[in-house]
C-alpha cells in the first residue's frame, strides 16, 4: 500500500474500509473516549445510544482532529441524528453519509453498489487520490487477507484450552479496526503460530467457556474482568469483533463495487439488518461450534435495534437450555463492578 | 377485546354521524370499519403502516389493510388503564419500558390474541427503527413473512429506482399471498383517485392559513397520521371535500376564538390528556402539523411505482434533519405562527435527538418553541400537572409577544 494520506474516521462496520484504503487513507473506527456525556445530552437527548453520545462528546471536544474526515452510515435512527448534529455543531473538513440498505436482496445490493461508487469518488476527492480499479483490487486483497487471518485465529479458538485469551484476541481485532491491518499483520502471525502450537489439555478443571454477543463494544478490560472471574471467551459475536472479520469480498468479480456490496450486506449482520430468528440461529450455531457453556448477551442502552430482539433471543436460548445472562451496558461500562457481580453469579450458576 | 372496542366505536360514531354528519366523524368511521374488516375470515389481511406505506398499492388489491400501531393504540383512548395492563404483558415478557409504548402495546395485544390474523406484514424503514423491528417480531409471532420498504436518505435516480423495485416486488408478493392478479391499470386508477384526494386536501391545508382558524386543530395532526389509510380510495376525496366545505362554512360564520396559532411537531398523544382543554380555554389553535403539510406533490400515473417511491422519499422524516427543517420553515413562512410545540415521547429517539437543531433553527425565525415531554399511550409517563404548567407558561410567552 502507498503511504497513508491521513486518517478517515468511520462509525459503522457497514462502511467498506477497502474504499477508504484505496483512496490512500487509513480507515479508523471511531472509538468513544468520553465516559461522561453531558455535552452530548444537551445536543442530542439523554435517552440516546451511549456510543453515539460518547463519540459526539469527543467531537465537541475536538476528538476527531486526527481525522481528515468522517464517514457516517444510515445504520440506525441514532446514527442519522449523529450525522446531523455533527454537521451542525462541529467543524469537520469532510463529512459523508453512506447509504446502507436495510434489506438484503438483489435490489438492495444493486443500490448499495451504486452508492459505493459515489463513496469512492468522494473519498478520492477528500484525499486527492482518485480511487482506481487496481488500487481498489489491492485494498480488497489486503483486507481479505487480514480478515482471513483473524478468522483463522477465531477458528483455532474452538480448541480447549483456549490457544489465545479472548481479551487478547479482542484487543487485536480492535487494533485492526483502528487501521488498515498492515501494522497488525506481524502480531496476527505470531498469535497464529502460538495458537497453532497449543492445544494440549491443561491439568485440572476445564474453564467455563463464555460467548459474548451484542453490537458495539470496545472495552477489552470487560473481557479481562470476565476472564479474571474464571471463564474463558473463545468467541465474541460483536460488530467490533468476529462479525467484522467474517466478510469475504470476491476478488475476481467483474464489478468490485458489486462484490463489496454483496459482501458487506451478506456477512453476519447485527440486529439492525438481521431478523431475530437469524441472530438466534447464528448464536445457537456458534454455541455448538465453540462448545460454549453460557452466553453473555449485551446491548447498548437505548439501542432499539437490539432491545426489541432481546426478549425473543432470551426466550429461544432458554428453550434450548442455553444459559444466558443479559447485561445492558452504557458503552463505557461505568458500572463494571455491578456487572462483575452478575457475571460471577452467572459463572457460579454454570459451574454448579 | 380490540374488535369489541372497534365495534362499539363504529356504532357510536354511526349514531353521531346520523345526528350530525361531519367529515371528521366519517373519517373515524372509516378507521373503525377498516380495522373491523381485518377480522373478517373471508378477507386477506395485510398488516401495514397507514402513515408511512404508499397505501395506493394496497388499494389496488381486494385486501384488508391493518395498521398494528394505530389499531393497538386506539385502546388508550377507550381505556388508558387497560392499555397499561396490556403493556405490562409485553414488559413481563422482557420488552423494556425504554421501548416506545406504541410498540409495547402492539406486542402486548398480539401476545393476548387481540389482533386479527396477518397474511403478510409490510412496514417501512423510515419514521423509526422500532416500527420495522416490531413488524418483524410480530411476523415471527404469526409465522408470516415480513417485508420492510427500505427508504434511503436522498432523492436521486438510484434511490427512486431502488424503492420502485421494492414496490414491484411487494406487489408481486401481495398477489402471491392473496391469489389475486396484480392489475397495473387498477393501480394507475388508484393513483388518479389519490391525486384528486390530495388536491382536495391541498384546499383544506390552504384554508388552515386563514386567520382566525375556527378549529382547535388536533384532528389536523391525527389525520396526517391515519388519513393516508384511505389513499387510493374514492371516499378519501369525498371526506376531504366535505372537510373543506365545513371549514369554509365555519370560517364564514366567524367568531373563531383563536388567539394563538401553533405548529405541532411529531405526534399527538392518543391517551386522554388535558392538552385540548388547555388549548380551548386559552384560544390556542394548531393550524398545521409537520406531517399534515402537503409535501408529496402530484403523482404520475404513467410511472406508478416511481411515483409511489417519490411519495415515500419526500416524507419529512426521511433523510437528514435538513428535509424536516425545510418543511418546518415552509410552514412558518405560510401559516403566521405564534409558536411551535414539539411533543416529545422519550422513546422516539430520532425525533428527540432533533430537538436542539429544530430549536436553533426556530431561533432564527424568532418563534417560541416548547418541547412538551409526555408519552403517546402510556399514562404512567404522562403528567397532566406538568403539561398544564408547561403549556400555560408557553401561552404566557406567546401572549407577551402579542
Amino acid at each position: 500500500m502507498t503511504e497513508s494520506k491521513g486518517n478517515m474516521g468511520y462509525f459503522c462496520s457497514l462502511v467498506p474500509t477497502e474504499i477508504i484504503m484505496s483512496a490512500g487513507l487509513k480507515p479508523v473506527w471511531m472509538k468513544g473516549k468520553a465516559a461522561m456525556t453531558a455535552a452530548a445530552d444537551t445536543h442530542l437527548y439523554p435517552n440516546m445510544c451511549p456510543y453515539i453520545k460518547s463519540v459526539f462528546t469527543d467531537g465537541l471536544e475536538g476528538g476527531d482532529s486526527d481525522c481528515r474526515g468522517l464517514v457516517f452510515a444510515r445504520s440506525c435512527d441514532g446514527m442519522r441524528r449523529l450525522h446531523d448534529v455533527w454537521k451542525a455543531y462541529i467543524t469537520s473538513e469532510f463529512i459523508y453519509m453512506l447509504e446502507a440498505p436495510k434489506n438484503v436482496d438483489p435490489p438492495a445490493v444493486i443500490f448499495f453498489a451504486s452508492q459505493l461508487r459515489d463513496f469512492a469518488v468522494q473519498m478520492g476527492k477528500a484525499s486527492g487520490t482518485e480511487v482506481t480499479l487496481p488500487a481498489l483490487q489491492e485494498a480488497v486483497k489486503s483486507a481479505n487477507k487480514t480478515r482471513g487471518m483473524m478468522r483463522d485465529l477465531y477458528n483455532l479458538q474452538k480448541r480447549s484450552p483456549l490457544p489465545v485469551s479472548g481479551s487478547e484476541l479482542f484487543s487485536l481485532g480492535l487494533e485492526i479496526l483502528h487501521g488498515d491491518g498492515s501494522e497488525t499483520s506481524g502480531r496476527i502471525s505470531s498469535l497464529r503460530k502460538k495458537a497453532a502450537g497449543s492445544g494440549q489439555p491443561e491439568r485440572g478443571r476445564k474453564k467455563i467457556r463464555v460467548m459474548i454477543c451484542g453490537n458495539v463494544m470496545d472495552r477489552p478490560d470487560v473481557f479481562q474482568m470476565i476472564e479474571d472471574s474464571g471463564a474463558e471467551i473463545p468467541f465474541a459475536d460483536l460488530c467490533t469483533a468476529s462479525r467484522f472479520f467474517e466478510r469475504v469480498v470476491d476478488e475476481n468479480g467483474s464489478d468490485p463495487f458489486l462484490s463489496l456490496a454483496t459482501a458487506y450486506l451478506d456477512a453476519p449482520r447485527c440486529s439492525r439488518t438481521a431478523a431475530p430468528v437469524e441472530t438466534y440461529a447464528r448464536i445457537s450455531d456458534n454455541v455448538k461450534q465453540y462448545a460454549i457453556d453460557g452466553v453473555v448477551l449485551t446491548a447498548l442502552k437505548f439501542c432499539d435495534q437490539q432491545m426489541y430482539d432481546i426478549p425473543y433471543l432470551l426466550r429461544r436460548l432458554n428453550e434450548d437450555g442455553t444459559p444466558v445472562l443479559f447485561v445492558e451496558n452504557d458503552y463505557v461500562f461505568n458500572d463494571r463492578d455491578r456487572i462483575r457481580t452478575r457475571v460471577e453469579a452467572f459463572l457460579e450458576m454454570l459451574e454448579s | 377485546m380490540l374488535k369489541k372496542y372497534y365495534t362499539e366505536m363504529k356504532s357510536g360514531l354511526d349514531t353521531a354521524y346520523q345526528q350530525k354528519p361531519r367529515a371528521s366523524t366519517q373519517m373515524s368511521i372509516q378507521l373503525a370499519s377498516i380495522f373491523l374488516e381485518a377480522y373478517r375470515a373471508d378477507k386477506n389481511v395485510i398488516w401495514t403502516s397507514f402513515y408511512s406505506f404508499p397505501m395506493e398499492l394496497l388499494a389496488a388489491f381486494d385486501v384488508a389493510p391493518f395498521d398494528f400501531e394505530i389499531a393497538a393504540n386506539l385502546l388508550p383512548t377507550f381505556n388508558a388503564d387497560v392499555a397499561v395492563e396490556i403493556m405490562n404483558k409485553a414488559e413481563e415478557a422482557g420488552y423494556s419500558t425504554d421501548i416506545c409504548s406504541y410498540h409495547r402495546l402492539a406486542v402486548g395485544c398480539s401476545m393476548l390474541g387481540y389482533m386479527p390474523r396477518a397474511d403478510l406484514l409490510l412496514s417501512s424503514s423510515y419514521f423509526c427503527d422500532g416500527k420495522a423491528k416490531t413488524n418483524r417480531l410480530l411476523a415471527d409471532h404469526y409465522g408470516k413473512e415480513s417485508i420492510s420498504l427500505d427508504i434511503p436518505n436522498k432523492i436521486e435516480k438510484e434511490s427512486v429506482d431502488y424503492v420502485a423495485a421494492q414496490l414491484r416486488r411487494i406487489a408481486g408478493k401481495i398477489a402471491e399471498v392473496t391469489g389475486q392478479r396484480f392489475d397495473l391499470d387498477r393501480l394507475r386508477e388508484c393513483i388518479r383517485v389519490s391525486n384528486r384526494s390530495r388536491r382536495a386536501y391541498g384546499q383544506l391545508a390552504e384554508l388552515q392559513k386563514v386567520t382566525p382558524y375556527p378549529y382547535i386543530g388536533v384532528p389536523v395532526v391525527n389525520m396526517s397520521i391515519f388519513g393516508n389509510m384511505l389513499a387510493g380510495r374514492e371516499i378519501q376525496e369525498q371526506i376531504y371535500l366535505d372537510m373543506v366545505e365545513e371549514s369554509r362554512k365555519k370560517i364564514m360564520e366567524g367568531n373563531a376564538p383563536e388567539k394563538y396559532r401553533v405548529l405541532w411537531l411529531a405526534w399527538c398523544p392518543v391517551q386522554p390528556t388535558n392538552i385540548n382543554q388547555i388549548f380551548r380555554k386559552n384560544g390556542v389553535t394548531i393550524v398545521m402539523g409537520e406531517l399534515a403539510r402537503n409535501y408529496w406533490g402530484e403523482m404520475d400515473e404513467s410511472l406508478p411505482f416511481e411515483s409511489l417511491a417519490l411519495w415515500s422519499l419526500r416524507n419529512p422524516y426521511v433523510g437528514t434533519i435538513g428535509q424536516r427543517l425545510k418543511g418546518i420553515n415552509q410552514i412558518i413562512d405560510e401559516y403566521k405562527l405564534d409558536g411551535v410545540v414539539h411533543f416529545s415521547t422519550d422513546a422516539c429517539r430520532h425525533s428527540c435527538a432533533a430537538q436542539k437543531m429544530i430549536g436553533d433553527a426556530l431561533k432564527e425565525h424568532d418563534i417560541p418553541y416548547l418541547v412538551l415531554d409526555g408519552d403517546m399511550s402510556d399514562k404512567r409517563k404522562y403528567s397532566p400537572e406538568r403539561t398544564q404548567f408547561l403549556l400555560e407558561n408557553f401561552i404566557d410567552i406567546m401572549a407577551g409577544r402579542k
